[in-house]
């Protein structure tokens, strides 16, 4: 059995409901083929950083998976076919995290960015005049 | 180039700057996470381009893990590919 993270997008249009009943429908094909889902975090209706087939938005959700290849090959087939999900991508992990993931607890982060100034370090040569200029563009 | 000593941060010659340190490796090191788009977006440009570790400071077994999450990110959609 191997551990999956596995993210997928659903459009706009369909309801928080309808989400996790697709959800749940794909936990029971995950369920036929042995596997399991550890852990279903819902992120809610999130905007886009470009346009997905026309959309502008999507739910996401997040699913921590336990299950054999053919499992996870079976639910993605499905999922190319159901017309509701734009997206979805699987990444094997070496193990999977217990709590909300970087995405949920965004908002409470912001003590750690003490640690590096919270942007990037311009290095040696470039930090030339000035120290903080920016690197040239385009 | 020559490791500058930062005791002598006060005296320091221009054109010398102490060297940078990669910010994944160490204690305390955020994880490198394709979820995570406020760790990532600051390794991107405003144009949404990765910037090069030479500029960063990441290493360079970082940068590929780096260049890898961000990669993830815009494809879920939560980063940009391009901007504008």
């Amino acid at each position: 059995m191997a551990l999956y993270e596995h993210i997928f997008l659903a459009r706009q249009d369909v309801s928080q409901q309808q989400v996790e009943e697709l959800t749940a429908a794909l936990t029971e094909v995950l369920a036929a083929g042995g596997g399991k889902v550890t852990k279903n975090e819902y992120w809610g209706l999130k905007g886009l950083s470009y346009r997905i087939r026309k959309n502008r938005k999507a739910h996401y959700t997040l699913l921590n998976i336990e299950a054999s290849a053919p499992a996870v090959a079976e639910m993605e087939r499905q999922m190319r076919i159901n017309e509701d999900i734009l997206r979805f991508m699987t990444v094997r992990v070496d193990e999977l995290e217990d709590g909300p993931s970087a995405m949920m607890q965004k908002r409470d982060r912001d003590d750690r960015d003490g640690r590096d100034g919270g942007r990037p370090d311009r290095g040696g040569d470039r930090a030339g005049f000035g120290g903080e200029r920016r690197p040239r563009r385009f | 180039m020559a490791i500058k000593d930062l005791t002598t941060a006060q005296a320091r010659r221009p054109f010398q700057r102490r060297r940078k340190t990669c910010p994944f490796s160490g204690e305390g090191a955020p994880k490198i996470d394709y979820k995570d788009v406020r760790l990532l977006s600051r390794y991107v440009s405003e144009r949404g381009k990765i910037v090069p570790s030479r500029i960063t400071a990441v290493s360079a077994l970082k940068q590929r893990e780096l260049a890898k999450a961000i990669k993830r990110a815009r494809f879920i959609g939560i980063m940009p590919y391009a901007v504008q």
